[in-house]
């Protein structure tokens, strides 16, 4: 990815995360909002339509769309048909339990990429994160888009317990012929409680790491740049997009960085109130987030390909901005070094 | 690169403006490929309705008859570059 071009400043987001609501038919214990009532203040048909226009003035190319889940919103297939209408690939994560043959026929269009999430290859593995049913509810979910030929890939959240599972759940998508992703844990929403639980340890970071470089196929949405080898520096970003190229529009139309740091000192600004290339151009907090470096990084060899890694990770593992991604290669590897000593 | 030939943005390419030059976005990838061709080229230019002929034209007429060389291999290059990744097609206007 060309930095040079993004440090510049783009005039607007090229993905915009944008979390349409808070409800959600599951509880999973790694969920980064703490999904599950509907909140009375999220956006209208009318305003979400509204932030749908904002996004095409401004030239969006794609909304990463999630929550909550994304389909517990009656209007939902109406808001991504209008998205599409203008012009707008939608890429949408949801569990899939709300996916049949007739909402798939709804999203067959060649503007819309759906990620089920599956956080293991097995009933026992994945319901003991998402809940009891929600494996076999996703596989439906799956084999009624695959039977349109719609895209879709398997998204599974590193965690402890889908750490093993990896190869069988490439599987698994390989065998609807869908592709594989693999997103990183973050402490935040419900992840804070069950950060220590399922957070991979630096040696399972490590051996994941390398994992990934004997698999070229599996995409990670830039999650893990702070942990890949040099083999996969082509396929992504080499540092956080947040403020850069991307951003994240909550339920209730705030906009923060990104959608790990829903917090109020993240804040930027309300859509559809205030205009969104106002928020995006002038907003202190993006602005600062800009220029956001991790000093103590600089003089690591591994800075070209992370720049410090992922600042949501750092800001709630140390209630700060500005410090390393505790989970990057560099420590992780020293960690393991350190651990193996003492063993 | 024949005089009457214009060019168009596959299905799935879009493309906008920005400091640098343009930004190309590929929702088959998706993947993004940065231009950095300035205020050069505008995106209207990849719309199909101009040969790469009327833009050296422009461009000439912009930084004058001497450059017309250089001009002619940066259009040239540009346009191989964004053929050879996929992004535009050839089409020619009768």
């Amino acid at each position: 990815m060309s930095n040079q071009y993004v440090e510049m400043g783009l005039r607007a987001p090229v993905n915009v995360t944008w979390e349409v609501t808070y409800a959600c038919n599951l509880s999973c214990l790694h969920c980064l909002s703490d999904s599950g009532r509907r909140e009375k203040e999220e956006l209208t048909t009318d305003q979400c339509r509204s932030v749908i226009d904002s996004m095409a003035a401004n030239r969006v190319f794609q909304f990463s769309i999630g929550g909550g889940e994304p389909f517990m919103r009656e209007d939902f297939l109406d808001l991504m048909d209008y998205a599409h209408e203008k012009g707008i690939l939608t890429c949408i994560s949801t569990n899939g339990t709300l996916i049949d043959d007739k909402v798939a026929e709804r999203l067959d269009h060649k503007l819309v990429y759906i990620q089920v999430s599956l956080d293991g290859a097995t009933p026992d593995s994945n319901d003991s994160i998402r809940g009891t049913g929600s494996f076999s509810r996703a596989i439906k979910a799956v084999e009624c888009l695959r039977k349109r030929d719609i895209a879709v890939s398997i998204n599974t959240v590193l965690t402890r317990i889908s750490l093993p599972q990896l190869d069988a759940l490439s599987d698994l998508a390989q065998s609807f012929g869908a592709k594989f992703r693999v997103s990183r844990f973050r402490p935040s929403g419900r992840g804070k409680a069950n950060w220590s639980r399922l957070n991979v340890s630096p040696s399972q970071m490590v051996a994941f790491s390398d994992w990934l470089s004997a698999h070229q196929d599996v995409s990670t949405g830039d999650s893990f740049f702070s942990v890949s080898h040099e083999d996969r520096r082509h396929l992504g970003l080499n540092m956080c997009g947040a403020c850069k190229l991307t951003c994240c529009i909550s339920p209730t139309g705030h906009l923060y960085p990104c959608a790990f740091l829903q917090e109020d000192e993240f804040l930027a600004g309300r859509l559809p109130q205030e205009t969104f290339s106002l928020i995006w151009n002038r907003s202190r907090v993006f602005q600062a987030f800009r220029k956001l470096e991790i000093k103590s990084c600089e003089s690591c060899q591994r800075f070209d390909f992370c720049h410090g890694g992922c600042p949501a990770v750092a800001y709630h593992t140390q209630k700060r901005l500005g410090h390393p991604d505790p989970g990057c290669l560099a420590n992780c590897v020293s960690e393991k070094t350190v651990a193996a000593s003492i063993v | 690169m024949g005089s009457n030939t214009a060019y168009r943005m596959w299905d799935g390419v879009q493309v906008r403006e920005e400091q640098f030059g343009l930004l190309f976005y590929d929702y088959r990838g998706p993947k993004l490929v940065f231009l950095p061709s300035r205020d050069l080229i505008s995106e209207s230019f990849f719309f199909g309705e101009h040969t790469a002929e009327e833009l050296i034209e422009s461009l000439c007429a912009r930084f004058g008859e001497r450059s017309r060389d250089e001009i002619r291999r940066h259009v040239q290059r540009i346009l191989d570059m964004l053929l050879s990744r996929g992004l535009i097609y050839e089409q020619p206007i009768c």
